[in-house]
């Protein structure tokens, strides 16, 4: 069989784990994912517009410019580190879930 | 020296897939190392199949050549692993076994929307592959200066790739690709402490340098990039087109479950971005120490400025040492494309064995020997078939091609994905029309782009664009109007195919449920051997 299904005759349990893992997933994705696409589509728009901010010396020698881009580096390592500490709560409840 | 070098690396990734080999009995160990592989291994593998020489050789001569937009680059590839990360790793792990078109047919029931997924997967691995073996060609072209010319040196590459996979499968691809993501990482480390140590330690006073150098608009945007939109398309196609590569995709199949697929993209994350804050230091450091005329005049695009600030690192033309890290780069770049083409491979023979041969030739009745024995050939196929295109393409600018395949993936995988997992109301008519509008959008804009259109100069003789006309559309990569294309012929093949079936809610609901939970991976998989 190259198509997979589940046994039929037994459908998938609902409870309120799943409901409350189906939830509080889509919440922490849509946040995350609209919050990570926001941030970074700064850099190029900044790039693109906005030449002497991005050309604007911070630190020394160092450019706002570099500033900003290692910034989104930092903020891609917190960001999965939350979701490393968020998946958690959605293991239990996948767990719970298929009980 | 770097022949030596280069030996002993191919030596040492032959004995591996020689002992893989053994280890290798099934059509499932051949694709996805049956499932053994950790969670760190693959991380490590996720980001040796990323660190190509697109990204090594290229982004580091971007920033030596370009300044402050090579380092774009850097940041767009890597914030693409939260993309993954968040959206695709875990459900495609729960849905999957063994390519895309398995998930999108465990939803969908349809096995025409195998055929395509398999066609976008063989199309985006074709793209990205011919971009990896022109590089190859030209690196050990330039490196034995002329000796070998890339005419040789492409089939070379694609010999030593058809060894590794016929002969060792994903378990021995996945241990190349490992042992290539250390030495590069160990030679991107040892480069950039030696940059720091010779620039007072301070990243402020190597941008001092280049400033001196190339005066103030290098540290800022815009050497390379005039225009924004240009900037922001190739941004879109970078951070969404990599949650649709295919050589990407089938990694989170090598690991027993979804949980292991989400750690390997975290320690991936770890280990890329790392790898591409160290560009910043490497490019800029290339500008000073070598000079952007030197880093020009050995290639143009600027894809020799690695090794070449690895010579002027160790001591600098001449000296044993200074030959020493030009060798030990260049042969780390060597094996770094090997690695990769590897990958790739593996992925288009997978797509092609498993959904093509297996799934709609055969109708998913072939046995495990059989199948085994198609996707080894199907792999020499591929591999040749590389190699013609790589011949066929060695002028172009490999740049380009990468992009291109990201652009694909972007404009026909993604929108498929998403809505499989997501949208309730589509179907199969959607997403075969998602694939096939995305991919045919993708390739008409490029042939009408910049990159195929132009007006040389009469004087100009080689890399002469091969339309001879104003450019119909404006934009370099395609992105910012192919990927919402992709999704508006997904929705609107759903709307046109909808006759709503009994079971269809169900259907959805079961794929839910498995997609966030897990629930049945095991049992399925069973069942599927």
């Amino acid at each position: 069989m190259t198509v997979s299904r589940l046994q039929s005759g037994s459908p998938p349990v609902r409870n309120a784990a799943y409901a409350r893992l189906v939830a509080e997933r889509n919440r922490f994705t849509v946040i995350m994912t609209i919050t990570f696409l926001v941030l970074y589509f700064l850099l190029p728009i900044l790039a693109g517009y906005n030449k002497p901010l991005m050309a604007t010396k911070v630190f020394g020698n160092v450019t706002f410019g570099y500033v900003f881009a290692f910034a989104e580096f930092a903020m891609g390592w917190i960001m999965a580190a939350i979701y490393v500490v968020r998946a958690r709560t959605f293991d239990r409840l996948a767990l719970e879930a298929q009980r | 020296m770097t022949f030596l070098l280069a030996a002993v690396i191919v030596a040492i990734t032959l004995g591996i897939t020689f002992w893989a080999s053994r280890r290798n009995t099934s059509a499932s160990d051949f694709y996805v190392a049956g499932g053994r592989i950790s969670a760190g291994q693959n991380g490590i593998a996720i980001a040796g199949d990323y660190m190509s020489a697109a990204s090594f050789l290229g982004i580091t001569g971007l920033i030596a050549l370009n300044g402050y937009d090579g380092f774009m680059y850097s940041v767009g590839w890597f914030i693409a692993y939260l993309t993954v990360l968040f959206i695709v790793a875990e459900p495609l792990r729960n849905l999957g076994k063994y390519t895309l078109a398995d998930m999108l047919v465990y939803r969908l029931k349809d096995q025409r929307v195998r055929t395509y997924a398999a066609i976008s997967t063989i199309v985006v691995s074709a793209f990205y592959m011919i971009a990896q073996v022109v590089g190859a060609g030209s690196l050990i072209s330039l490196l034995t200066g002329g000796a070998l010319t890339p005419s040789l040196a492409i089939p070379l590459v694609g010999v030593l790739m058809i060894i590794y996979v016929v002969v060792g499968g994903m378990l021995a691809t996945t241990w190349v690709q490992i042992i290539k993501a250390v030495l590069l990482m160990f030679a991107t480390i040892v480069m950039t402490v030696l940059i720091l140590s010779r620039f007072g330690w301070s990243f402020s006073n190597l941008l001092g340098q280049v400033e001196a150098r190339n005066g103030a608009e290098f540290l800022g945007a815009g050497v390379r990039y005039k225009n924004p939109i240009d900037l922001i398309s190739l941004s879109l196609a970078l951070v969404l087109g990599t949650a649709g590569l295919p050589h990407i995709l089938v990694r989170f199949y090598t690991v027993p479950t979804a949980q292991d697929a989400r750690k390997s993209v975290v320690w991936a994350m770890v280990l890329i971005g790392a790898f591409y804050v160290m560009t910043a230091f490497m490019g800029n450091a290339a500008n000073v120490l070598v000079g952007r005329e030197a880093i020009a005049r050995e290639n143009a695009a600027g894809n020799m400025a690695a090794p070449l600030l690895a010579q002027a690192l160790f001591g600098g033309a001449g000296t044993v040492g200074g030959e020493f890290g030009l060798a030990f780069v260049t042969a780390v770049a060597f094996a770094t494309i090997l690695a990769v083409v590897a990958g790739l491979t593996i992925a288009a023979s997978t797509s092609f064995t498993h959904d093509i041969y297996k799934g709609v030739i055969r109708g998913g009745q072939a046995t495990e020997q059989e199948e085994f024995r198609v996707a080894r050939l199907a792999t020499v196929g591929v591999g040749v078939v590389a190699i013609l295109l790589g011949l066929a393409a060695q002028t172009q600018n490999v740049a380009f091609l990468v992009a291109l395949a990201f652009a694909i993936a972007a404009s026909s995988n993604l929108p498929v994905i998403l809505f499989t997992l997501f949208w309730r109301k589509f179907n199969a008519t959607g997403a075969i029309w998602g694939i096939v509008g995305g991919i045919l959008t993708c390739l008409a804009l490029i042939a009408v782009s910049p990159n195929i259109m132009g007006i040389d100069p009469p004087e100009r003789t080689t890399g002469r664009k091969p339309i001879q006309a104003a450019p119909l559309f404006p934009l370099e990569n395609p992105g910012i109007v192919s990927i919402p294309a992709g999704f508006a012929f997904a929705a609107l093949g759903t709307l046109i195919g909808a006759r709503r079936r009994e079971g269809d809610d169900q259907t959805f609901d079961e794929m839910q449920f498995r997609a966030y939970t897990g629930a049945g991976v095991e049992g399925t998989v069973a069942a599927h051997d």
